[in-house]
């Protein structure tokens, strides 16, 4: 299969300016590039989610068109996505056959049902008594080989893998690596993405690399190493000048010791000072925003502690949290974030309604109204007045708002997690030059960020984190191929180098 | 014959031990919730038959089993639309367009037996259809759509009373009554064809490709459409299902009742089924529950109706008693789910 | 990310130059109260004319009008309490209130009527007692995590239970009860000066003081910022550090204090505390719900106002008082029914429409 000369613009944005890729049968071939390169756009453009404005697509030699996902399952093109999309309730036999049950005389052949899945299943590693589990049973790898399982059942011939090992332990990713290796040999041709770099040296045969819209590069695997890839993903963008230093030289407001919590992170270790950002940069899975939730007391700490002005203090709640000085950007706008059929300053005094009422039963709106506008023009967002509903808001400005509901009481303390994701170009400049004066201010920032060029330009001290913890650290204007490097998993020696 | 496997206990969890690959191909036909049913429904039996002489007679078990017949049969139809993430609380307006309408062509047009049933079929299916156009294209939620057309079935129901009651029904039905008309070998007529029309439901919703996918809707169905299943379809036919069914409970209703109909007929049956539906496992969120439970449930609601009078205590007790089962029945879900989740 | 972002500024330009009968339609299918308020004054004028030209059975004059906002007092509460939990989000809906109003009114009647309790202070009870209800309802639904159809569903059943129980199906209409009905009874607006309009006490005594209320507390107090919050998006809420389930659990307790209080209304408006005051019939819970959504609630929860409440119940009552003047007899109240079905599917629809119009829902 190739693709070649594919391009796509949404609006203003090019997310595609021009794409080749082509694919062996039986091959197992990466595809890799930083957040925004184009590689989700043209996966959309594979799975037939989306369609392309030029280029051709030629399967099997002939050429083809994919105008929808129809289309592209009758191609034999799978996607598996990140989040495994079943149904709890239904077993993995009838999560596989869902929309193409086998029927004999207008009854499901369960044993003939069963049986293919059997088939898949020992194809993929999983026991057979599996076959009739409750997907509500399985473990979220296992639940992730099912969906694999599942596209398999559609006879692909092009399976495409988004990020499968995101959400998986190690072991677990062993086990997943064995099923791809197993499905190529059988002339399954796979396109794997990932962010872990260390991860396609065991399992691609081929890596192209993304870069702004456009592949830059198709090498086979023998010719590369972690560090030449990471150089071909971030291109020759010179390290910026790194910001004015604003830390202070006082004691930390925000210290973790050893802090741990279930599954998701272990043994961090982290200060903030006031004045300065601080960044966490980890990969998607990599457990930063675990972090950060366990901060804002969304999450239970389980082991270490956190010191929050000099006092051990483990936030039990959001409340809690914000009594003891800590405001926290969520990662999630949509979801987290915004009250999307409410006004600017509905979404902006949300989380203050003690502060902004009169003996706590009277809101202050002229109070709030001066608050909402005041953080209107601090933070440049576009919009008519106060009391304009968010949801017709760009992703942008949407942003700003849910920021500036974390600025109304001044915290000393501010976590943003993931600060300018979904977000245009310019208003990612604003929020980098807000959360800079923000430091100048005193306060002390930590942030979570899988951007890595945001993470190098904002922070006074960067730290990775990697497979649930904190390794190395970077000082302020770091390479980004050492810092990527780092967080892929090549060997400490070689980035410390 | 050994089974090694780390089945976690789970109420649909796999098979019996089997030979990998050639054994059971599907859960436990019979889920927690119907056992446990099963087990409360005859601990009351075995209670109410120590208590009062007069229980374990067939004066007493066959009015009981007659009454829940009707709650049975239209339940499965609102099973199958709760399992679909929807609702139904128009029934009891439906019952009362279909009853007064059959009512009337007895008595003014004398039609016989066939006839009746089939007017009343066709009548409750365009009346679910109306619902079902309006839920599945409308794109509004069901609950609404239902109460609003409620008003309106129960509206054309009293515009064919005229504001009066029909009087002098004949005996038409009585071969699904209480009589000995409705009888065979002491069995009363209606309860079977309640059970063989569950049976019937239970196959369908269990064996066939069409069947499941309405779980599949009431689980997701966002990844249902993506997965090829005609959404649309399937929810139109869950409210026509119920409006067939509803048809045929309004004709057991009238069978059962004297020959003079009220106007206030049907009035509160919705939540009565509502509550067999949700008593028999059937989860308001979709996606889960099963017609066996519905039968169960009307069974449950019904011996407890009987109960109360056989203990000779105010009969106004037992709503108090059916909204304990059903905070007990939601309850033990909840904590079954969450037990699943966490462990 | 690459973030399909539309042109700065386009989304929020756009309505800046659209022709005003599309401006129009916009305010009329996005501002409810809109809405209902041209509906309104079409019922008020196609009656006026038909009444003018001697088609109804009686006049359809102020007067009239006036006089039959008694049907409003229950009407409007309940609604009032449906509005409170249905915009607590999460599928919020309460089924008992037409019970708890039954069961309230009969510890009203024994408090009162029976055990000879000051009349503030039966009041008082009343409300506690019908919070107290709704509190049950609050623990299941927002700390529990029942469904609260389920859970309304089944403490409709228990408490309309108990209501005909507690006194054997005997209404309460002992002598100060009877006395009671007098609050019930319509008093002339003085400052009109015009015998003609009389006012059912209840409007000033109940209705009025508890529209107030909640309007205050949803449009000004802190608490209506946390339930609109909640109902929007609970998760969101959460991050904000708002108390999500005691907000929404005080959302059912306020419904059942607003039952209680309806129950003293009903109680004086039939001069008896009766055991099936709430769920007779249709019962009070459906027409409720009823007008709530008509009133623009969004059974999502996140959406909705006072006025568009008290508008729907104006709307419905007049209609009905004009159809019980048009068709005599049973008919009326049969048409009533019509009427209430169709406007409720209407606004249902027109609700669908209208979100996928401007709300860009799918």
């Amino acid at each position: 299969m190739s693709l070649t000369g594919i391009s796509k613009r949404y609006g203003a944005v090019q997310a595609i300016k021009h794409a080749d890729i082509s694919v062996d049968a039986g091959s197992i071939h990466a595809l890799v590039g930083e957040n925004g390169a184009g590689k989700s756009t043209l996966i959309k453009i594979l799975s037939g989610a989306e369609v392309a404005d030029t280029g051709q697509i030629t399967f099997d030699g002939s050429p083809a068109k994919i105008s929808a996902t129809n289309d592209a399952m009758a191609l034999g093109i799978a996607t598996v996505y990140q989040e495994p999309q079943l149904f709890a309730d239904l077993t993995v036999a009838e999560n596989v056959f869902t929309g193409r049950e086998i029927t004999r005389r207008g009854r499901v052949d369960w044993g003939e049902q069963n049986r293919r899945v059997v088939e898949l299943l020992e194809l993929i590693g999983l026991p057979a008594r599996y076959a009739t589990r409750t997907v509500s049973q399985l473990s979220i790898a296992e639940q992730q080989q099912v969906s694999i399982a599942k596209a398999l059942g559609g006879e692909a011939k092009v399976l495409i893998l988004d990020e499968p090992s995101a959400i998986l332990t190690d072991p677990e990713i062993e086990v997943l690596f064995d099923v791809v290796r197993r499905l190529a040999s059988s002339g399954v041709s796979i396109i794997y993405i990932s962010h872990r770099l260390d991860e396609l040296f065991q399992i691609a045969q081929v890596v192209t690399v993304m870069r702004d819209g456009e592949t830059i590069a198709a090498l086979p695997i023998a010719e590369l190493t972690v560090r030449r890839v990471v150089e071909l993903m971030v291109g020759g963008v010179p390290d910026e000048a790194p910001p004015p230093d604003s830390a202070l030289d006082e004691p930390p407001r925000l210290v973790l010791e050893g802090l741990g919590s279930e599954d998701a992170f272990h043994d961090v270790d982290l200060a903030v000072r006031p004045g300065e950002v601080v960044s966490l940069y980890g990969l998607i899975g990599s457990g930063a925003g675990e972090i950060a939730e366990c901060v804002y007391g969304m999450r239970a700490a389980t082991s270490g502690r956190i010191v929050l002005d000099g006092e051990v203090r483990s936030p039990r709640s959001p409340r809690d949290a914000k009594r003891a000085g800590v405001a926290l950007l969520p990662a999630n706008r949509k979801a987290q974030g915004l009250f999307s059929f409410q006004s600017i300053a509905f979404n902006i005094s949300a989380g203050h309604l003690p502060l902004l009422s009169r003996l706590g039963v009277w809101i202050d709106r002229s109070r709030e109204r001066t608050i909402a506008k005041d953080l209107i023009a601090r933070l440049a967002v576009k919009t008519p007045d106060e009391r304009t509903v968010v949801s017709a808001m760009s992703g942008g400005n949407a942003q700003k708002v849910v920021l500036a509901r974390q600025l109304v009481e001044r915290p000393p303390i501010l976590v943003l997690n993931e600060p300018t994701q979904g977000v245009d170009v310019g208003a990612k400049e604003e929020i980098h030059r807000i959360i800079g004066s923000l430091a100048q201010e005193g306060t002390a920032v930590l942030v979570v960020t899988s951007d890595l060029p945001e993470a190098i330009r904002i922070s006074d001290r960067l730290q990775v984190v990697r497979a649930g913890t904190t390794t190395v650290e970077f000082g302020r204007g770091a390479s980004q191929v050492d810092v990527l490097a780092a967080a892929a998993g090549a060997v400490d020696e070689e980035v410390a180098a | 014959m050994t089974a090694p496997t780390a089945a976690r206990s789970g109420a649909s969890s796999g098979g019996p031990p089997s030979r990998e690959g050639t054994g059971r191909v599907l859960p436990y036909p019979v889920t927690g919730q119907e056992i446990v049913l099963i087990a409360v429904i005859a601990a009351l039996w075995a209670v109410l038959a120590l208590t009062t002489p007069a229980f374990m007679t067939s004066g007493s078990i066959v009015p009981l089993l007659v009454a829940t017949a009707p709650i049975g049969m239209i339940g499965i139809g609102v099973t199958v639309v709760i399992v679909t993430g929807g609702i139904d609380v128009s029934v009891g307006g439906a019952v009362a367009v279909v009853s007064v309408v059959v009512a009337r062509s007895l008595v003014e047009a004398s039609i016989p037996l066939p006839l009746a049933l089939l007017l009343a079929v066709v009548l409750g299916g365009v009346l679910g259809a109306v619902n079902g156009l309006l839920i599945a294209f409308g794109r509004v939620h069901a609950i609404i759509i239902t109460f609003g057309t409620a008003n309106l079935f129960r509206f054309v129901a009293l515009q064919v009373f005229g504001g009066t009651t029909v009087n002098g029904i004949p005996d038409t039905l009585g071969v699904l009554g209480r009589g000995g008309a409705g009888r065979t070998l002491g069995i009363p007529h209606s309860f079977v064809i309640t059970v063989v029309i569950a049976a019937a439901a239970w196959y369908y919703l269990r064996h066939t490709a069409g069947g499941r996918h309405f779980y599949v809707i009431g689980g997701d169905a966002h990844a249902a459409r993506l997965a090829g299943v005609a959404v649309l379809r399937r929810i139109l036919m869950a409210y026509v299902l119920t409006g067939l069914l509803t048809g045929l409970g309004a004709c057991m209703l009238l069978a059962q009742g004297t020959s003079t109909l009220a106007p206030n007929v049907g009035l509160g049956l919705e939540l009565t089924v509502i509550a067999a539906v949700v008593i028999g496992g059937t989860s308001i969120m979709g996606g889960r529950g099963g017609v066996l439970g519905t039968l169960l449930g009307a069974l449950l609601v019904q011996t407890v109706a009987s109960g109360v009078t056989q203990l000779g205590w105010p009969s106004q007790l037992s709503p108090l008693f059916i909204g304990v089962f059903i905070l007990i029945a939601v309850g033990t879900d909840l904590l079954r789910q969450r037990t699943r989740r966490t462990s | 990310m690459s973030a399909v972002l539309a042109p700065p500024g386009s989304s929020g330009d756009a309505r800046g130059h659209e022709s005003s009968p599309a401006r129009l339609l916009r305010v009329l299918l996005t501002q409810r109260s809109a809405l209902l308020l041209l509906l309104l004054v079409a019922v008020l004028i196609t009656f006026t004319i038909a009444s003018s030209n001697n088609y109804l059975t009686a006049p359809y004059d102020v007067g009239y009008l006036s006089v039959t906002l008694i049907n409003a007092v229950p009407l409007v509460m309940l609604g009032l309490a449906e509005l409170l939990v249905i915009t607590s989000g999460r599928g919020g809906i309460d089924l008992s209130v037409g019970a708890i109003v039954s069961l309230t009114s009969m510890v009203f009647g024994f408090a009162y009527g029976q055990w000879g309790w000051n009349l503030w202070l039966a009041v008082l009870a009343a409300a506690v007692f019908g919070g107290l209800c709704g509190a049950i309802n609050g623990v299941l639904i927002a700390y529990v995590g029942y469904p609260a159809l389920i859970t309304t569903l089944a403490t409709y059943y228990a408490f309309s239970s108990l209501a005909l129980v507690i006194n054997d199906q005997k209404p309460i209409s002992t002598a100060p009860i009877q006395d009671f009905y007098s609050t019930a009874r319509a008093v002339p607006v003085p400052l009109l000066g015009d015998d003609a309009l009389r006012v059912p006490l209840g409007i000033v005594t109940f209705l009025v003081p508890t529209a107030v209320l909640v309007w205050l507390l949803l449009a000004r107090s802190p608490y209506g910022r946390r339930l609109y919050a909640i109902g929007t998006n609970d998760v969101a809420a959460r991050w904000a550090g708002i108390d999500v389930r005691g907000t929404r659990f005080t959302a059912y307790v306020l419904a059942g204090v607003v039952s209680g209080l309806v129950a003293v209304v009903t109680v004086a408006q039939f001069a008896s505390a009766r055991p099936d005051a709430g769920v007779s019939g249709n019962g009070m819970a459906l027409p409720a719900i009823t007008i709530a959504i008509l009133g623009g609630v969004a059974i999502t929860g996140g959406v909705g106002r006072v006025a568009g409440v008290v508008l729907a119940t104006l709307l419905i009552v007049w209609l009905n008082a004009g159809i019980l003047l048009a068709f005599p007899g049973n008919a009326g109240g049969q048409f009533q029914l019509l009427a209430l079905g169709l406007v409720l599917v209407f606004a249902a629809l027109l609700n669908g429409y209208t979100n996928r119009r401007y709300r860009g829902e799918a």
